[in-house]
């Protein structure tokens, strides 16, 4: 209710007379209430940065210690009054820097015009970050290459896919990882890795059409029924759907090798076609290539697509289901075929990922990666392709990264951190769409809801 | 017929806990039509606040009525940290988002992150072993249902009385107070509440507490009398039972909580028997499916406006 | 409006990165003393992997210290032949988190050879890279069968797999429980641990004629009492649990609350000094299996155990005399041949060795399986974990 319109604006003045007449105590005023925030914060600071914990043999251990260790704690709480007075008396130092960022910002303006003016800019864009791509890695120690491949590369595939269901179609999707999951058991089964043996067995590379059309099925499967569904039910049926594929792949042992997982190593992928004879094997920089390959294609596919009649019926889906169905769109098939996009996107990555470590049981696909690939979609900026990928691989290195900085336990609670401050500072993501730039900077001054999930429900306050 | 009295005792009391964590999800929901992910930690915190104070301060082995009274502390101190928590969430992770206005999905994160962040913290401060909630008294058996052997113990007893105690209450609040009825009121229209006098960030503001106090009583009562044990990670999978639970009932919809809460604890005891220990999530979702197939709103429907 | 965002977003971070710099209180996981200077003369790196953080941290952090105990006394000998350290990796235990850690170690050229991984998952997703790498891996604790029957060519497993200890479960229920079990009830966890150790058991007790109720509760299930009830309600007079301690604590008091007064039998994840803290009396006169001597009763032990409290500040726990064990083996090893051995050289060597440690003797089959066939045997007695004995003696004894 305190959005800062213009009308406000002029309004403030007599404002500040009515606070003069009213007369509050010193510490009720604003200033002072944010000093003891500012404080609180650091004491904060001191229990995060604090010792790590006993457990059940010195209880307090960690707290004790904090409150204790008066220098450390005076930095801290030091830290957070310094805050406070640049917050508060520090607008001469922020002058300049706003002067600056004026500045660049002007310099950077002719740069953004000639990039938005065509199709060559971007394309020119995109395939100096396709050379980046290729290059860095081979920069890298093996350890991040295979970081890169594993835990990066996977994640950007899965991420482009999830950004289709989420950031175009506006679909609440939290069990996106179960569709890895079938994609990579799929390639288990017919590369006869499972219990079970498969009719023929297949070279992983001749699984991927196979895998993207068994999650394609899957996506369906579980669409049909489910996509009346509105925004948050949503969510709930597919955690559940992420629920019931893991316990699946836990308890069916005859079937998947339950816990134990796949029996035999999945071998790697290699191609003899045309002539051309390779076989992928351990090094990770080969299958670096392969998933930026598979993510350059499916970037500039994704881009086509959301250009198109498919893309604009998916903004229409997303901003206001009710208008778009009165306007004649079929919303649940454009619902459908953005979930099952998704859905095969994640199968590939399964594919991949499977083929890479030769080895998958069900830890690799717990909750928590569906609630994680979500997080960087939304960190990254939401239905910008790039937003999606920077803010994948900055929150996937993060950790990897962090362990030579902070405990490597105590990783995690930073991520938290990051991503609540992320959310509270700019929350259309690192790289926004315009579009939900736009969306965003209209809800700020009050008009219209940037609602994502395009539910019709009552307006937030 | 005793194993099925059985079980359903069992499920009954688990089924009271789910309904009092899932009455947060819901009352936050109804509110602010948003998931409140980091709920799961307002539990862990009831459950580990519970177990500092119990070990901390409680006799070794209280007989006769100073036991009661610690219990009582306990979970009233459970309670106590769990409402903290949330009304730290709600200053610090949504309250920024929410004067600007932020879509939803954003508020999604920020509670993830949130969830993230507090759950961590306190596996560093408290250890990430799980840690043993001392307990006050022998868990003897109470009494027999009537005509059967099944044996009914004093910390179900506990679970379930706390329970009731607690929705009783929280149905008063919701019915009968000014509180109650701007929480109602800002559910049904912000706006339009805000307009009519409501201080939606006050009344937003409590929602969180009321919730945070029957989390941190479920964090606590799941602490001491379900598992007796307290562990960082505690939170997360009946969270997302609680979460199923509110959804079962109809999100939003504080009675709609309760019995899907029950509903869902006695399904999942009922599993047990049925098909397998190992198969009571998939028939817990299944049965949560299946019922939004036929009822896209849950059992008793959403709005905290109009059926509470 | 933006350029004020990026304003308010810069000084936080910016304060923050400065917090951490100065407020850090290099709060490295405690204990773990630092392995000393290099000093003079030559220095030996090896390696483990294994999980340091998350959800199962505990049972790396046992191996860990273990480790780095023999280290430290192997540093404190005057006549030395080079100094010893030690390279951590964390795999969170996790599979998909596995080849980075392995990769950070086989990268490493100074590092000689690997203690690790801890868990079977990870063991299966890392162990081709160490293989082509020919860096030896050997594990104190990862049981699964089937590590060795995969053609890992640089695989250790310093532990008696799982079909061990499951049979040692069955053999010890028919032959030494009196009266005779007709009805068993075995519960596995649903990790790839538990199921394997339960599969075994279940076959081994169905060859002996006895009756086999299953049932699977995964880990982390929030509430017990339902599977409790079941046990109780379905009259067995034995029941085995496999899987770990933070999960058989609650079972404990659910089964003790059920009214369920059988025999009950656990697992080395189980056999944990926390077991007795957390389940308290409900777990009295249960039995737990372990391929493992307890560090604290063997007379052979003891001064490991009291030097490892003093560094650490806490008991050796499961695992801890492996990685203790595993460590001194390697240590004999390079201190043969040299320091400056290479990989390929300290793997042949190590697969033909031959070693008496203070938990067990250790040698291999030439497919990596550990050679051994014992498993200990405790039982929890008013609130202790009393040593029973060795299975087979004990079962060979009964006849």
């Amino acid at each position: 209710m305190s959005g800062g319109t213009a009308s406000e604006e002029s309004f403030r003045r007599p404002k500040v007379d009515v606070a003069r007449l009213r007369r509050d105590a010193w510490y009720r005023r604003p200033r002072w209430r944010r000093l003891l925030g500012f404080v609180v914060a650091g004491l904060a600071l001191a229990v995060v940065t604090g010792p790590q914990g006993a457990g059940s043999t010195a209880l307090m251990s960690s707290l004790k210690a904090t409150f204790t260790s008066v220098p450390r704690l005076g930095v801290c709480v030091g830290i957070g009054v310094l805050l406070w007075a640049v917050r508060e008396f520090g607008a001469p130092l922020r002058a300049p820097a706003r002067t600056a960022q004026d500045g660049v910002a002007r310099g950077v303006a002719p740069l953004r015009r000639f990039y938005a003016a065509g199709v060559w800019p971007k394309l020119a864009v995109g395939a100096l970050v396709l050379l980046a791509g290729a290059v860095i890695p081979n920069l890298l120690s093996p350890t991040w290459q295979v970081v890169f491949v594993e835990q990066m590369g996977v994640y950007l595939l899965l991420a482009v896919g999830l950004n289709v269901v989420i950031g175009w179609a506006g679909l609440l999707d939290l069990g996106f990882v179960a569709f890895y999951a079938v994609g990579a058991y799929s390639v288990a089964f017919w590369t006869g890795s499972l219990p079970v043996q498969p009719p023929v067995v297949l070279n992983p590379f001749v699984v991927i059409p196979i895998a993207v059309l068994t999650c394609l099925a899957a996506g369906l499967l579980l669409g049909t029924p489910t996509l009346r569904l509105r925004g948050d039910y949503l969510a709930i049926v597919t955690l559940g759907f992420h629920e019931i594929v893991y316990l699946v792949a836990k308890n069916a042992d005859g079937f998947t090798g339950g816990s134990r997982g796949t029996t035999k190593m999945i071998p790697h992928p290699s191609i003899h076609l045309f002539g051309l004879d390779y076989n992928w094997m351990f090094d990770p920089l080969p299958y670096w290539y392969l998933i930026l390959a598979f993510t350059a294609i499916l970037v500039v596919l994704f881009s086509r697509l959301e250009n198109s009649r498919i893309g604009r019926a998916w903004t229409a889906v997303r901003e206001d289901e009710v208008a778009a169905q009165a306007s004649g769109l079929n919303t649940v098939r454009y619902k459908l075929m953005a979930f099952a996009i998704g859905a095969s996107t994640s199968g590939l990555a399964g594919v991949v990922y499977a083929s890479k470590v030769g080895f998958i049981n069900p830890d690799n696909f717990p909750l928590l990666a569906s609630i994680l690939v979500l997080s960087y979609v939304i960190f990254g900026g939401m239905g910008s392709i790039a937003g999606v990928l920077v803010g994948t691989a900055l929150l996937t290195l993060l950790p990897q990264w962090l362990k030579s900085y902070v405990p490597a336990e105590d990783r995690y609670m930073y991520l938290g951190g990051l991503l609540v401050a992320m959310m509270i500072f700019r929350p259309q993501g690192v790289i926004p769409s315009r579009r939900r730039q736009r969306e965003i900077k209209l809800a700020e001054s009050g008009v219209g809801g940037a609602d994502a999930t395009g539910a019709a429900g009552g307006t937030t306050s | 017929m005793s194993s099925f009295l059985d079980y359903l005792t069992l499920g009954i009391v688990l089924g009271s806990m789910y309904a009092i964590f899932a009455i947060g999800y819901t009352l936050v929901y109804g509110v602010l039509q948003l998931i409140n992910f980091a709920h799961s930690e307002v539990f862990m915190t009831g459950g580990f606040v519970g177990m500092i104070v119990l070990t901390e301060f409680a006799p070794s082995r209280p007989h006769g009525f100073p036991s009661v009274l610690w219990m009582v502390i306990g979970c009233l101190s459970g309670m106590v940290g769990g409402a903290a928590i949330a009304w730290c969430l709600e200053r610090v992770a949504y309250r920024p988002l929410r004067k600007a206005h932020a879509p939803r999905l954003v508020f999604l994160l920020s509670a993830v992150g949130a969830s993230f962040f507090l759950y961590n913290l306190c596996g560093k401060l408290f250890g990430r072993t799980p840690i043993q909630v001392p307990s006050l008294y022998t868990n003897s058996v109470l009494f027999h249902w009537p005509g059967t052997s099944v044996e009914v113990r004093v910390n179900q007893v506990v679970v379930v009385g706390a329970a009731v105690v607690m929705m009783i209450a929280l149905d008063r609040v919701v019915n009968r107070t000014k509180l109650g009825s701007g929480i109602r009121a800002v559910a049904q229209d912000a706006e339009t509440a805000g307009l009519m006098g409501v201080d939606i960030d006050r009344v937003v503001s409590r929602t969180f507490v009321i919730g945070g106090l029957l989390g941190g009583a479920a964090g606590f009562l799941y602490g001491y009398a379900v598992s007796g044990q307290v562990v960082f990670t505690m939170g997360f999978v009946p969270g997302i039972k609680a979460f199923a639970a509110a959804v079962l009932g109809g999100i939003g919809n504080v009675r709609g909580a309760m019995l899907g809460g029950l509903l869902l604890g006695v399904i999942e005891s009922f599993t047990v028997p049925l098909l397998g220990s190992e198969w009571i999530d998939v028939a817990a979702f299944v049965i949560l499916v299946l019922v939004l197939m036929f009822r896209p709103t849950g059992l008793l429907g959403e709005r905290l406006g109009r059926s509470a | 409006m933006l350029h004020r965002k990026i304003v308010k977003f810069a000084v936080p971070l910016a304060a923050g990165v400065l917090a951490l710099s100065a407020c850090s209180s290099n709060g490295k996981s405690g204990g773990g003393g630092k392995s000393g200077g290099s000093g003079g003369g030559k220095t030996v790196t090896i390696g483990l992997q294994g999980p340091l953080s998350g959800a199962n941290a505990q049972l790396g952090i046992n191996v860990k210290d273990g480790v780095q105990l023999a280290f430290n006394q192997f540093n404190a000998k005057p006549n030395k032949p080079f100094t010893v350290k030690l390279a951590t990796s964390d795999d969170e235990g996790d599979p998909s988190k596995a080849n980075a850690a392995a990769t950070q170690l086989i990268q490493n050229n100074s590092i000689k050879a690997v203690i690790g991984p801890i868990f079977s998952g990870p063991t299966k997703a890392s162990e081709p890279l160490y293989s082509s790498a020919s860096l030896l891996s050997i594990t104190p604790s990862a049981t699964n069968p089937q590590l060795t029957t995969q053609g890992f060519t640089s695989f250790l497993q310093g532990i008696a797999n799982d079909n061990l200890q499951g049979k040692a479960m069955a053999d010890y229920i028919t032959k030494k429980l009196t009266p005779k079990p007709t009805k068993v009830y075995v519960i596995d966890d649903k990790s790839e641990y538990g199921v394997g150790l339960a599969n075994v058991a279940r076959a081994d007790l169905k060859a002996d004629g006895v009756q086999v109720v299953s049932d699977s509760v995964p880990a982390g299930t929030p509430d017990y009492s339902g599977p409790a009830a079941k046990v109780a309600n379905s009259k067995a007079t034995a029941l085995i649990y496999a899987g770990y301690y933070a999960d058989a604590a609650p079972l404990a008091k659910k089964l003790h609350d059920a009214g369920y007064t059988g025999a009950v039998f656990s697992d080395d994840g189980a056999k944990d000094p926390q077991l007795v803290k957390l389940a308290g009396t409900a777990v009295n006169n249960w039995y737990l299996t372990c391929p493992c001597t307890d560090p604290t009763v063997q007379a052979s032990t003891k001064t490991f155990a009291t030097q490892y409290t003093s560094t650490f500040k806490t008991p050796p726990s499961t695992y801890s005399a492996e990685g203790y064990d595993e460590a001194n083996m390697l240590l004999q090893q390079i201190t043969k041949l040299g320091a400056g051995v290479s990989r390929q050289a300290l793997l042949a060597a190590m697969k033909t060795a031959d070693y008496k440690g203070i938990s067990k003797e250790f040698s291999f089959k030439s497919t990596g399986q550990f050679k051994g066939t014992d498993v200990w045997i405790y039982q929890v007695k008013s609130g202790k974990i009393t040593f029973l004995g060795n299975v087979n003696q004990l079962v060979g004894s009964a006849g």
